[in-house]
């Protein structure tokens, strides 16, 4: 759906591309601001994009369909990322991604009917140390148990 | 270990606020290395035999000096901060804790190429951390060690943060320029290289955060103290990223050659409570894996290369008896195929090939000939493919099938 | 110069070759997916794999430069290894399509797998379902299990067009060819793409399960549609015992030639050969005066001929007007230009030709004829003035080509044609003039003729017949020879041309152009 964008999004984004010989090349730092104000990358934001970077709209498809955080699809207000990779895995993330999926009610790779809540893994999310871990939009959380998840998700409104 | 150049201050409080660096002596080796030429500058780098701590160990000196110093046009610095190695943290600690030291190995690093752009390529999970940088270099423009006439020297430097969105190929060089280039991280054919024609067709020089990270104590302390660190091939201390199945994990900022027991035993306290060590990956997912029996090696490029593993980023996960091998390789296998870039066909296919063998061992339905099947898919990747992440994915999967074989046919009919 | 061993021949090549192409100009073929001549090297698809003295790894022949004294390997065991790795990892994600597949028989993986393949599947699991009838184009159709994903199609349009319609979405063993939403690849250079690729992902909906290319000939010819003479192969087939065929030509496909189209041709050029089959004149029609049961070429020449003689003897020379065009050969224009102006001393000498279009920026030209540039060469020969000026000026029309039907309204047509007393025709398609003049001649198509063509860079091509004149007639050079022996013309200049060849030699000499 059309929308306009807002002024300080306009301009960080003129300010982006400025940093680079060929604006072009921000194209991800731009589509990820675009995406947090929109929500998601439809095909109008794919439009507003290619307009404004001097881009065909196919190579920013492309790109969007390439790169993880980028989507296409509206998710949650809270976009859960469960880290599945080794070091999270040894320390029992495969316990709490089953715990979240009954508390939250969905499946892995869903979005909860009040749209308040997407559940996907994630690969390694570099805090190995504090394993296991989930990213909450851009918030970590380590040393994860289901106590711990119950007071994360009760932060959460 | 007294002189841990990397951690020293990392638990001060707010390191990362430029008055605070500034009085606890910030910014002395940037004052320091202006004063010198920039081929001197360059020269105490090379001597120090500064390597890569991104992964593949390249000596930076080494790397800075293939940068053609008569070519017309830009040159540029790229700050490979996508760390996405599974098991590796060591970056968003220095990031976090102490992103100054970052930003003065760059002003250092361009001031020896004659570089005056620089992006620092973060990985789009790191959102937290970017603010950090961006705070960070906000604060030393402000005093004049970014930006125009650094420190009155006349040298100019402008140092950008670029997101990334979610691509561990984009933590290998030229899939990393790409990225930056604002398109899919394909990696690039190589020669040419990226120092010779890399970003927008400039000659570009990549470090990893932590290798840049060493420069100024190099600087300051000089290359001969920087050797005495590690060892006379592998200068300096490296931060050992250890987590699994330890006591205590975390960053472990110790010399090179470091022995991997002591590593795991001492520094990291040891296995968990009524854990036995089964097996140890030395290096990040990518580096192959070790048993119970071989960690009794020193930790420097050249003994675990011997070895026949790595120690590409320094990430120790430490494996217990209770964790069934099978999930190690799924993991493994499945992370390969999602990462995989997918340009050419080896890895294309053949991670998504044995991601599909593994998911179907997990689910009871594994063949007697399925572990020979996934060897030599694996060995018909290695060396085959664009990139190194076909590497990558094969050597660890390899090293699991083969030193643990017996547990895994245990799953097969 | 540079001097390397392959496979143990010592080769002597240019420098700046690649590995690959020193061994294609030496008739040494190295296996290759996403290489293509026009593009630069990719290296993505791994095929060309090959083994060189001192490098540990095996390296890319596609993108490694030739070196001096390099000693390259293109069949050790280690590159069949890895070859036979590569083309494994391809066939593990490709369809067993080829029963159905247009592509079966000219399928580079068909190709490799028969030379170095020939192993059997060792894949339990299942393949990756994907979407196989893609309308990515008016006549393209992608089939995305059998894509490769080589992305020449993909380079093509960014490189070649500059319209990017292509481009490679999601990541890994997920990534597929796309175009944007419903957009369309529309362009007038779409064809090429069935041909660059090198499986049966993107094909020809025109071309679709018309016909297994085992059975087709590719004859050369050159592409009539412009002024451009794009090389061209027409795909022939020679038809079955008690098997009638509804046509001859299946397929146009580009022939390489750096100086002319490179490695293509335009979709105008490629689509439009229903004309070589269809709406052809089969035998001579004959309006006026005696019906010959079989119109032979003696009578023929001899009819017109006397024509043209009971004009001339009444001084009424210029009561005679030709109408040529410009789709027929420099050695036919000549002979036009001999036996009409220099013979004859006729001046109302003119050309009929189809309208011209607007010009593609890259090789389909304005002018929609192949010899334009012949003609203005032996002419000049003006643009034919309008029926009614000439039916008032003529009484005897020789009429080369049916071009003139469609250039005015059949009604005032027949009303011209009606005031002039004798006309003759020689067309290779039937038009409204058939009925209006006394004899028609059916005449061979461009890709049926032996002769040459000027294009419009002033490049002279030789053509030789692609198909078959099937019908009863003859060329138009023929007719004109035929028509200067009867009427006595010059027997020691005439008498001595007994083929386009033979008018060429003349030619050389006589004008400086052709020389």
């Amino acid at each position: 759906m059309r929308r306009p964008y807002s002024e300080t999004l306009l301009r960080k984004i003129d300010e982006l591309a400025s940093r680079y010989p060929k604006k072009e090349a921000a194209l991800i730092p731009v589509l990820r601001l675009v995406q947090e104000e929109a929500g998601c990358l439809s095909p109008d934001e794919e439009e507003f994009v290619a307009q404004t970077l001097g881009l065909k709209r196919m190579r920013v498809r492309e790109v969007i369909t390439f790169y993880t955080m980028l989507t296409r699809r509206p998710l949650g207000k809270y976009h859960i990322q469960v880290c599945a990779n080794l070091s999270c895995s040894l320390l029992g993330s495969a316990t709490l991604l089953e715990y979240l999926q009954k508390k939250l009610g969905i499946g892995v790779g869903e979005t909860s009917a009040d749209r308040k809540f997407t559940l996907t893994p994630v690969e390694c999310l570099g805090a190995c140390d504090q394993a296991p871990c989930m990213m909450v939009n851009t918030e970590y959380h380590g040393n994860l148990d289901p106590e711990e998840i119950d007071r994360i998700l009760a932060g959460l409104d | 270990m007294d002189d841990k150049a990397l951690t020293r201050n990392f638990g001060a409080a707010d390191l990362h606020d430029m008055e605070v660096y500034l009085s606890r002596g910030g910014y002395a080796a940037v004052g320091k290395a202006l004063k010198m030429t920039p081929p001197d500058v360059l020269g105490e780098v090379k001597k120090a035999n500064l390597r890569g701590r991104g992964g593949a160990g390249f000596p930076a000196g080494v790397k800075w000096g293939f940068v053609p110093q008569n070519l017309p046009g830009p040159r540029y610095l790229c700050v490979n901060a996508d760390e996405g190695e599974p098991g590796t943290f060591k970056d968003r600690y220095i990031m976090l804790h102490n992103p100054h030291l970052l930003l003065e190995g760059i002003v250092i690093a361009s001031y020896a190429v004659g570089i005056h752009t620089a992006y620092i390529y973060i990985r789009g999970e790191y959102e937290n951390v970017a603010r950090r940088l961006e705070a960070a270099i906000a604060g030393a423009l402000q005093k004049n060690t970014l930006g125009k006439n650094i420190l009155g020297s006349g040298f100019d430097l402008d140092v950008f943060v670029h997101r990334g969105a979610g691509a561990y190929i984009c933590g290998e060089e030229t899939a990393l320029l790409e990225s930056l280039e604002g398109k899919r991280g394909h990696p690039r054919l190589k020669p040419p290289f990226p120092a010779v024609v890399g970003l927008f067709d400039a000659p570009t020089v990549i470090n990893n955060v932590e290798t840049l990270s060493n420069v100024p104590a190099i600087i300051l302390n000089g290359p001969d103290w920087f050797v005495k660190q590690g060892l006379p091939k592998d200068g300096g201390t490296r931060l050992f990223g250890v987590s699994g199945k330890v006591k205590k994990p975390g960053i472990y900022e110790l010399p090179l050659g470091t022995s991997l027991r002591t590593l795991i035993e001492e520094h990291a306290g040891g296995m968990k409570d009524g854990c036995a060590l089964k097996a140890v990956i030395p290096g990040g997912l990518s580096a192959p894996i070790l048993t119970s029996e071989e960690i009794d090696l020193p930790m420097d490029f050249d003994s675990l290369a011997g070895a026949g593993s790595m120690l590409g980023s320094g990430a120790v996960i430490v494996i217990d008896r209770e964790t069934p091998m099978l999930d190690v390789l799924r993991i493994t296998a499945k992370f390969y195929a999602h990462e995989s870039c997918g340009q050419c066909t080896p890895c294309r296919v053949g991670t998504a090939w044995i991601h599909k063998i593994v998911t179907r061992m997990s689910e009871g339905r594994g063949e007697h000939d399925d572990i020979d099947t996934i060897l030599r898919l694996a060995s018909n990747i290695k060396g085959n493919t664009e990139c190194p992440l076909g590497d990558a994915a094969a050597l660890p999967i390899l090293s699991i099938c083969n030193k643990f074989r017996s547990e895994l046919e245990q799953n097969l009919r | 110069m540079v001097k390397l061993t392959i496979d143990d021949r010592v080769l002597e090549t240019r420098e700046g070759l690649t590995i690959l192409r020193a061994a294609q100009e030496s008739g040494i073929d190295i296996p290759h997916f996403c290489y293509h001549p026009a593009f630069a090297p990719e290296g993505s698809c791994r095929m060309c794999l090959v083994e060189i003295e001192g490098s540990p790894k095996l390296e890319l022949a596609c993108s490694t430069p030739v070196r001096e004294g390099q000693k390259v390997r293109t069949r050790s065991p280690r590159v069949i290894e890895a070859r036979k790795a590569v083309l494994e990892f391809f066939l593990a994600e490709h369809p067993l399509d080829c029963p159905i597949c247009d592509k079966s028989g000219e399928c580079k993986l068909q190709d490799y797998y028969d030379e170095h393949g020939l192993f059997d599947s060792r894949l339990k699991d299942a393949k990756e379902k994907r979407e196989k009838k893609v309308a990515i184009g008016d006549k393209l159709i992608l089939d995305r299990e059998r894509c490769v994903l080589c992305t020449r199609c993909v380079r093509f349009l960014q490189e070649v067009t500059g319209t990017g319609e292509l481009g490679v979405v999601n990541r890994g063993n997920h990534s597929e060819i796309s175009t944007y939403e419903s957009e369309k690849v529309a362009n007038n250079y779409t064809g090429n793409l069935v041909d660059i690729c090198p499986v049966g992902a993107i094909t020809d909906a025109d071309f679709r399960f018309k016909a297994r290319v085992w059975f087709l000939a590719a004859e050369e010819s050159i592409c009539p549609l412009c002024g451009r003479g794009c090389n061209i192969f027409i795909d022939v087939h020679p038809g079955f015992p008690r098997v009638l065929l509804p046509q001859r030509a299946y397929r146009i496909r580009p022939r390489e030639n750096p100086d002319v189209n490179g490695h293509w041709i335009c979709d105008f050029g490629r689509s439009s050969y229903a004309y070589l089959d269809r709406g052809r004149l089969d035998r001579p029609v004959q309006n006026k005066g005696s019906r010959e049961t079989v119109l032979t070429r003696e009578k023929a020449s001899q009819i017109i001929a006397a024509k043209i003689r009971g004009l001339m003897e009444l001084n009424k020379s210029s009561r005679i007007a030709v109408i040529l065009n410009t789709t027929l050969t420099n050695e036919e224009l000549f002979l036009a230009d001999r036996v009409f102006r220099k013979g004859l001393g006729l001046k109302n000498i003119f050309v009929a030709d189809p309208p011209e279009g607007t010009a593609d920026g890259f090789l389909q030209t304005a002018e929609r004829t192949p010899n334009k540039r012949g003609a203005a060469a032996i002419g000049p020969f003006p643009v034919v003035p309008g029926p009614g000026d000439l039916a008032s000026g003529v009484d005897l029309l020789l009429i080369f080509g049916h071009f003139l039907a469609a250039q005015s309204p059949p009604g005032e047509l027949k009303a011209a044609f009606d005031r002039i007393e004798a006309k003759y025709l020689w067309a290779s398609h039937r038009s409204p003039l058939d009925e209006l003049v006394d004899i028609v001649i059916p005449t061979p198509v461009v890709a049926e003729k032996s002769g040459t063509l000027t294009n419009v860079d002033g490049r002279v091509q030789s053509l030789s017949p692609a198909l078959d004149f099937c019908s009863e007639g003859w060329p138009e050079w023929r007719a004109l020879l035929d028509l200067a022996a009867a009427l006595g013309l010059d027997r020691a200049y005439f008498g001595l041309l007994a083929s386009p060849a033979d008018v060429l030699a003349v030619m050389k000499k006589e004008t400086a152009f052709f020389a």
